[in-house]
């Protein structure tokens, strides 16, 4: 399965150039949002602020849409620009988003306006946005699209289920092209319980390596990507394969191992059995924080690092274990990159991308 | 007491204009540039059918009052001199 197109939204910005320009410039501080319920009065939050995207032309097609939507149809709409596929919106594209959490603050806010004025005076606009497939509905309605719609949840490997299902698609000649990606949204109720379940980095920085404690912020933005299975001129890479669990891939070597360490698990020690190899290990989740489907960005930042020839280095560099890290950037060729993600169980996912032949 | 009721009109007539704009969302438009009879529907302000349905509960939400009839909800919804009129009338 070939990478033709990307879009990416997160806190620094929306699209391939301001996610490049992270990518090189490293870690920077994220803001800090009130934390009503818990000690200390802020978090950290790598936060999305929609007021900031310069071009309204979409958002204006979606005022009554939330915010997870809107993030999606961004990247989405962003993923389709970039595939410079001429007659794409003339193909069966399939869209498959996945999410760790969806629209939970939307939820909430359905369920807060039962409590606070009855049944018969809760918005049926805050309810149709809370409905888990919103999402991939606005996204093809608002990029015109026909094929089928789905909304993949399966918790930290939401976005490798989601990737396993478009190729499946795409071997079973189900659509032409598929739109697949992920979007996940910070709120108050999820900070919360961050906050208290997980080790929260007081000074916003992740810290990938450290694996126990592990340091988490939370995260939010949208990635999306146009895959199909055509001719592979001009794609970012390829997906060769997406393991989970017992299934350990094709073993291919990497010219690169990026973790998706990022404090979703209180103890992430397991990574440490991935990264005891010669391959040189990074971890960008300090660019855009602690999330559910973090592991779409890591497959963007692998993408990119592919098509360009570049490899860009760790932001955090902290390393008590002694890992062999990616300290600098690096022009050497890479023809491989594995994105590795484990979850609650130890169970790993491997998404093992390949540069263009 | 004529100054009062003219007043106490006017205050409704505000309290609506920001519900309509951050109840349904309007972002290309302040409280202050909706025009007191401009028609809420089609060449006005542009809403449909949704935002009647949303305007509906927000009413009940504001000013405790219940729209039960979508006809009569036609003529109370032309624009914010008839809402305006309604809730004056209904309100609890």
């Amino acid at each position: 399965m070939n990478i033709y197109g990307m879009g990416v939204l997160f806190n620094r910005g929306r699209g391939i150039a301001s996610y490049e320009a992270a990518l090189r410039q490293g870690w920077q501080k994220p803001s800090e949002v009130e934390a009503p319920y818990g000690p200390g009065g802020t978090y950290p939050v790598y936060q999305v602020d929609l007021e900031q995207i310069p071009d309204r032309t979409i958002l204006k097609k979606m005022r009554r849409s939330d915010k997870l939507s809107k993030m999606a149809v961004l990247a989405a709409h962003d993923a389709v620009d970039d595939c410079g596929i001429p007659d794409i919106r003339q193909k069966n594209v399939g869209i498959i988003v996945a999410t760790g959490h969806g629209a939970h603050p939307t939820t909430f806010e359905f369920l807060d306006g039962i409590l606070d004025f009855g049944e018969a005076a809760a918005s049926p606009t805050v309810f149709s946005n809370s409905v888990h497939n919103a999402a991939a509905s606005y996204i093809a309605s608002v990029l015109d699209i026909h094929g089928p719609t789905l909304t993949v949840t399966q918790f930290l490997f939401s976005f490798q289920a989601a990737l396993q299902l478009a190729k499946v698609w795409l071997e079973e000649e189900r659509c032409d092209y598929v739109l697949v990606g992920s979007a996940d949204l910070y709120g108050e109720v999820m900070g919360y319980i961050g906050n208290s379940m997980l080790t929260t980095a007081d000074d916003g920085k992740i810290r990938p390596f450290h694996f126990k404690p592990s340091s988490h912020v939370p995260g939010e933005g949208s990635v999306f990507f146009l895959a199909g299975n055509g001719p592979s001129q001009s794609v970012y890479c390829s997906v060769a394969d997406v393991s989970v669990g017992g299934d350990q891939g094709d073993g291919a070597p990497a010219d690169l191992i990026i973790l998706d360490a990022d404090g979703m698990l209180p103890d992430e020690t397991a990574y440490l059995a991935s990264v005891s190899g010669d391959i040189p290990a990074a971890s960008y989740t300090p660019l855009f924080g602690s999330m559910m489907t973090g592991s779409a960005f890591t497959c963007a930042a692998g993408a990119l690092m592919l098509k360009n020839q570049v490899l860009y280095p760790n932001p955090v560099v902290d390393n008590p274990h002694d890992v062999r890290l990616l300290k600098e950037k690096t022009d050497a060729p890479a023809r491989a990159i594995h994105c590795i993600r484990y979850n609650a169980h130890a169970e790993r996912a491997v998404i093992n991308l390949r540069g263009a032949p | 007491m004529e100054n009062t009721k003219e007043q106490a009109l006017s205050q409704v007539k505000k309290d609506l204009k920001e519900m309509l704009v951050s109840g349904l969302s309007l972002d290309d438009v302040t409280p202050d540039e909706i025009k007191d009879d401009e028609p809420l529907f089609g060449e006005g302000l542009g809403l449909d059918s949704l935002d009647a349905v949303e305007i509906v509960v927000l009413l009940q939400r504001n000013f405790n009052i219940e729209v039960k009839d979508m006809d009569q909800g036609r003529e109370i919804f032309q624009s914010v001199n008839t809402l305006a009129d309604y809730v004056i009338k209904n309100r609890k």
